[in-house]
């Protein structure tokens, strides 16, 4: 699990001695239904303080005022909280709009900053943001939480070690069935509370669910898509949305291996999940599972037992399916790794401890960049009907 | 409602056909083993499923006799009528 450079750092591998009695002093700048998750998990973490909360919504600011148990400042504009000498650092968890200008003033005016993903809502942001990051040096972690989480950590190494074989085709799919929007009850805030729902905030499936995915797909790929074409619609939620409800995509990388992606929120059997396929074996982590290509035989008594059965049943017509499976018992792989879904409180740990260092993981930053430009290149895509290529200004290059 | 008893000799007949049946599923384990070319091990791995069937095979052997002998004993009181 030690492969990648942030996990070296949880195994104290950053060579400086930090003092237990070091505390990380967190402002809050959106404190809605996600801040409020990032905050709980915040409280959580060791030696942790947050010292101001902002939001600029009633309901959440006063929510935010009781969960800090009216500790934390408590401030309406973010602005304000850009002189605070009693901070380190701030998350953001603000809509995706406003990701952009938040986290560039607070990384000039001198603090690390988390934000949760996607890192903005244009690619032009985007760049704005790790440009922000690059020159000021400070910490800049998106939030990617599958980063920290020990099943995918797992997965990574076992796909390093050949376990999969070579990585043939990844397919991923979102499916839900809700239509994300939350009750308003004074219409002037239609936009406010339901912003996911609207081009000018949002990109709807891609930024919102896509961007975990492809972050996925780039990192155990440990490349970035070289062009995608896509195609999307509102199929089933025809409420006055703008973003689609359904999307599917294909992105193509250099060695003509692809990345076909599903997401849509009007049927939910499917659920999520990331098809790492190798021609040795397939990765499935959303159910922590790893499936070889050669499963081992069943026992032959149950061979015995089913081709008995086969016999039997076979010889009776019976209307309907007479596809029998080829396996005497299902084949359920095997574990990856010990399950554990606390990948959210994790990814807090991960940048507190980072915070605490005052340095950057390698390569952190870049997983949350190109998530984001492939989620909004793919956006783009859908939009114009034109198959895309990744432009050649948003490569962040590799720290070595 | 009136006692039942189950004799000795009963009891130990229907212990032989139930041991019987144990052992008759435990050669279908070795015959699947061989045929189907698997582990050794399943001898030992596999003894939940041999139980199982001993106790399906010692069910079927119980209902095909006691079928059986419920026919004799139907003809013989109806050749003493006769």
């Amino acid at each position: 699990m030690s492969s990648v450079s942030w996990m070296k750092a949880f195994a104290g591998e950053n060579g400086r001695n930090i003092a237990p009695s070091d505390r990380v002093r967190i402002g809050m700048v959106g404190v809605g239904s996600r801040g409020r998750a990032l905050l709980l998990n915040l409280h959580a973490v060791e030696n942790v303080n947050i010292v101001a909360v902002c939001d600029d919504y009633e309901p959440n600011y006063q929510q935010a005022i009781e969960l800090t148990g009216g500790k934390a400042k408590a401030f309406y504009d973010y602005r304000k909280m850009l002189d605070l000498h009693d901070m380190d650092a701030v998350v953001v968890a603000t809509p995706l709009h406003e990701h952009a200008h938040i986290v560039i003033n607070f990384l000039k005016a001198g603090y690390h900053v988390f934000c949760e993903k996607s890192m903005a809502r244009t690619m032009g942001d985007c760049k704005l943001m790790a440009d922000a990051q690059r020159e000021t040096g400070k910490i800049l972690q998106i939030g990617h939480q599958r980063l920290f989480n020990p099943v995918y950590l797992a997965a990574l190494e076992r796909i390093q070690a050949g376990e999969i074989g070579q990585i043939v085709q990844i397919r991923a799919y979102w499916h839900r069935n809700n239509n994300w929007r939350r009750a308003v009850k004074d219409p002037a805030l239609e936009h406010k509370l339901n912003w996911r729902l609207y081009n000018e905030y949002s990109g709807g499936l891609m930024t919102e669910l896509a961007a975990h995915q492809l972050q996925v797909a780039n990192w155990f790929l440990d490349k970035t898509p070289t062009r995608v074409m896509g195609s999307g619609g509102i199929v089933f939620w025809k409420d006055g949305r703008e973003v689609y409800d359904h999307v599917a995509l294909v992105y193509d990388y250099d060695d003509g291996i692809k990345c076909t992606y599903d997401a849509m929120i009007a049927n939910a059997h499917y659920g999520l999940e990331e098809q790492i396929q190798g021609n040795k074996g397939t990765i499935e982590p959303e159910i922590n599972r790893i499936f070889s290509e050669t499963p081992p035989v069943a026992p032959g008594i149950r061979q015995l037992i089913h081709s008995i059965e086969k016999g039997i049943w076979d010889a009776i017509p019976i209307g309907g399916a007479t596809w029998v499976p080829e396996t005497a018992v299902p084949y359920r792989g095997e574990l990856i790794a010990p399950r554990n879904t606390k990948d959210t409180y994790l990814q807090m740990v991960g940048f507190v401890k980072a915070v605490k260092n005052g340095i950057p993981y390698k390569n952190l930053l870049r997983e949350g960049y190109h998530a984001s430009i492939a989620a909004l290149l793919g956006l783009e895509a859908i939009d114009t009907g034109k198959i895309l290529n990744w432009p050649a200004e948003n490569i962040m290059e590799k720290e070595v | 409602m009136k006692d039942v008893v189950i004799s000795a000799s009963r009891i130990k007949r229907e212990l032989r056909i139930l041991i019987l049946s144990l052992l008759i599923a435990f050669g279908l384990n070795i015959y699947s083993i061989v045929k189907y070319k698997t582990e050794l091990i399943e001898m030992l791995s596999q003894l939940h499923i041999v139980i199982i069937l001993g106790f399906i095979i010692y069910a079927v052997v119980s209902i095909v006799f006691s079928g059986i002998r419920a026919l004799i004993r139907k003809k013989m009181k109806h050749s003493e009528k006769l």
